[in-house]
């Protein structure tokens, strides 16, 4: 979330300089709508002092007429006083009109027009008077004089009023661009006001969001922080930081309860680490540091502190070396304690050797129960068949008797000691696992057996059966013990019959199969023909030296079936049994699919 | 005259399978000359002495004091003089380890020691009269072990 917002800065600049453009625009727009504004003004004064000197022009003029008039009629020079004084303030007028008609041309030829005429009006003046001073009124040539004044006022008339219209038409323009300018700079300044305002808001918004998010997420960092220091605690971690070019260093609260030290208790220094370390194991922790600074990814290293109370703990760490947004090279270090984990190896160690032990005193009794135990017997048994053989024609009846005792006990414990081999070394250690021809199998424990087979005339019929992953003479073992349990508890009454039949399950429907380690498993079904059992022993037959008849009715050791029951387990399946007395008895493997 | 008769040899440390051993040789109606020796050290002995008839058959048992059958069966296929004899082991057990190790160390055949005099005398009878050389051809692990 961070680095998103750092991101989004360029936004905010951008709107910053935008702004301050805008504000630069409306200071220099405005300082030149004012200039606008003055200029229009003084243009529009101007304008009407020009009118008001034309208008003072005409009327002097008519001043000054007024006075000859006057004069001519009452030759009264006091009405002579008017045309002086109106000579002057035209020549007034007309350097004031100068000086205003300075930057306009126009104007300036009127003026020049203008004077002409006003000059030749006075030069009718002029004559007129010399005319009315001889008192020759009825002269031809003043009555024409007067008559040429009187055209050449009108004329000036007409000129006048012409450039007054000029100059208001000029004054209308004026008016009008003084007027559009009144008009538009407010409503401009406004609008750029509102403009700036609107930006002012988006970039205020924007930071106010920011400045949200930034909080929530300093409160994730927050959240976060809590919860690593509790992992911290409960996986017996500590986080370490370790700026190389600065060599300065950042422990994590947990790592000092880890040196069995209160939280930033000391300063986080190598040496003051180092003060910790084992000094068995100092030297390899100081090259581990340095392997660690050289390569960028290390696997753990492992070493022993000693805590100030004298407790010693086994820490391993691993780092990672990691360059900080400055490019800076910092080594982000993971300590553990695992002081627990070695402790419960080592008790975990000493139990294996233990069951080690004890394994290697087993076989030495397998060896001993096959070897030394089965040697006297065997001699016994011979030195027996050669006593039979030789003696037996001197014997008297309880003599046979007793040898013939002697002979079935002895055969006896050599079943038992072969049986109880057997069900000894039926192991899974270090029994390879291969994919068998199960038909094979079958074929060969019947061949074993071709002897009881033939002797009972009994019929062994099978599905084919696909092979399987297992263990291939175990397999053999089973299904020749079966077949004989079969044989041994065969119906008197008919030819033995057992029909061998294969499918493939799911172990969730089948119902005697509560805890599967597989999801699917090879069915083999024994059923025969035989005495059966009573269902209630349907377990205890599998049950070491657990018998159902007597050994005088049928031989056995009680050893056949849990042989089965081990056999199977080996291979992680199941085998169940069901017995309905005189109708036959039914063997279920299940075998899974590895 | 030499030729007529089948040389058999028995290394065993037991007494009384050597007499039962002898017992059986002489009920038989085979012409065979059965020589038996304490333990290894003394068959070795005397199979490496100049001048001695090597045997046609020669019964090993294992666990023998000083030399056992082991060491004497490796002894002997080591040396090319001893390439003819037939060995057969003969032991009071038959474990798979035991069979494994001897048939991988060239033996020819493995016999457990019987429980009763028939069978031993069966048994005998049937190696001692086995044509060798075609045997071995066929040999495997499945029929080392002998069956009756």
């Amino acid at each position: 979330m961070p680095t998103r917002i750092l991101n989004k800065s360029w936004l905010i600049k951008s709107i910053f300089f935008i702004s301050a453009f805008v504000i630069l625009v409306i200071g220099g727009t405005t300082y030149k709508k004012i200039e606008d504004l003055s200029q229009s003004s003084a243009l529009l004064t101007k304008t009407y002092k020009t009118n008001v000197e034309l208008e003072k022009i005409f009327s002097h003029l008519k001043d000054a007429e007024t006075g000859q008039q006057g004069f001519i009629i009452t030759n009264d020079p006091i009405y002579l006083e008017p045309y002086h004084t109106g000579r002057e303030n035209i020549n007034y007028s007309f350097a004031e009109l100068k000086v205003l008609g300075s930057d306009n041309t126009t104007l300036q030829n009127n003026l020049k027009e203008l004077n002409i005429l006003i000059d030749k009006r006075m030069e009718y003046f002029e004559k007129a008077f010399r005319f009315s001073s001889v008192g020759n009124y009825e002269d031809q040539n003043f009555n024409e004089n007067f008559s040429n004044g009187k055209k050449l006022m009108d004329t000036i008339r007409v000129k006048i009023k012409g450039m007054i219209d000029s100059e208001n038409q000029l004054l209308n323009k004026r008016q009008q661009t003084y007027d559009s300018d009144l008009k538009l700079t407010p409503m401009f300044l406004y609008m750029v006001l509102l403009l700036s305002l609107v930006l002012m808001f988006l970039t205020y918004s924007k930071i106010i969001s920011d400045l949200k998010k930034i909080k929530s997420a300093n409160e994730q960092l927050e959240i976060f922080k809590e919860s690593t220091e509790q992992s911290e605690i409960i996986g017996k971690q500590g986080n370490w930081i370790w700026d190389i070019e600065e060599s300065t260093f950042i422990y994590s609260d947990n790592l000092y309860r880890l040196l069995g030290e209160e939280p930033q208790s000391f300063k986080p220094t190598l040496d003051n680490f180092l003060n910790f370390v084992h000094p068995e194991d100092l030297e390899k922790f100081r090259k581990d540091i340095d392997r660690m600074m050289t390569y960028a990814d290390l696997s753990f290293i492992h070493y022993r502190i000693v805590q100030k109370n004298g407790a010693t703990k086994h820490f391993k760490a691993c780092a990672k070396l990691h360059k900080n947004v400055d490019g800076k090279k910092q080594l982000l270090g993971i300590t553990t304690d695992i002081t627990d984990e070695i402790e419960h190896f080592k008790t975990l160690e000493e139990r294996n050797l233990e069951l080690e032990r004890n394994n290697k005193e087993l076989s030495a009794f397998n060896y001993v129960a096959s070897h030394d135990l089965q040697e006297p017997l065997r001699k016994i048994q011979t030195f027996l068949s050669r006593f039979e053989d030789k003696e037996a024609s001197k014997l008297s009846d309880s003599g046979v008797l007793y040898v013939d005792r002697i002979k079935n006990a002895a055969t006896r414990m050599r079943m038992l000691i072969d049986d109880l081999l057997q069900f000894s070394r039926t192991n899974k250690a270090d029994k390879a696992f291969e994919v068998a021809d199960i038909n094979t199998l079958l074929e060969n424990a019947k061949l074993d057996l071709a002897e009881s087979i033939t002797d009972e005339n009994a019929i062994i019929a099978s599905n084919h059966i696909p092979s399987i992953k297992v263990i291939p003479f175990q397999i053999q073992q089973l299904f020749s013990n079966l077949i004989t349990n079969s044989l041994k508890y065969k119906s008197n009454d008919r030819t033995p019959e057992i029909r061998i039949t294969y499918s493939k399950v799911i172990a969730s429907e089948e119902p005697r199969i509560l805890r599967p380690k597989k999801p699917y498993y090879h069915k083999i079904k024994f059923s025969d023909n035989g005495i059966g059992f009573d269902n209630k022993y349907a377990e205890n037959i599998f049950v070491l030296f657990n018998r159902l008849h007597n050994k005088h009715e049928y031989s056995g050791t009680g050893i056949g079936l849990s042989i089965c029951k081990k056999i199977v387990e080996n291979h992680q399946g199941f085998i169940f049994a069901n017995g309905k007395p005189n109708i036959g008895a039914t063997f279920t493997i299940y075998l899974p699919f590895l | 005259m030499h030729e007529d008769y089948i040389n058999i040899i028995l290394a065993d440390d037991d007494e009384d399978d050597r007499l039962f051993f002898s017992d059986a040789f002489d009920e038989l109606k085979i012409t065979t000359r059965v020589k038996t020796f304490n333990d290894g050290v003394y068959l070795m002995d005397y199979l490496n002495s100049e001048g001695t008839v090597l045997p046609n058959v020669l019964f090993l048992d294992l666990n023998m004091p000083r030399k056992s059958g082991l060491e004497c069966l490796q002894e002997m296929k080591k040396n090319d003089k001893f390439k003819d004899i037939a060995i057969a082991i003969y032991s009071t057990s038959a474990s798979e380890e035991d069979i494994e190790k001897t048939f991988v160390m060239g033996a020819n055949i493995y016999i457990k020691k019987p429980n009763d005099f028939k069978t031993l005398k069966k048994v005998l009878e049937e190696v001692v009269t086995i044509n060798w050389q075609y045997y071995t051809n066929g040999l495997n692990k499945d029929n080392f072990l002998l069956r009756l």
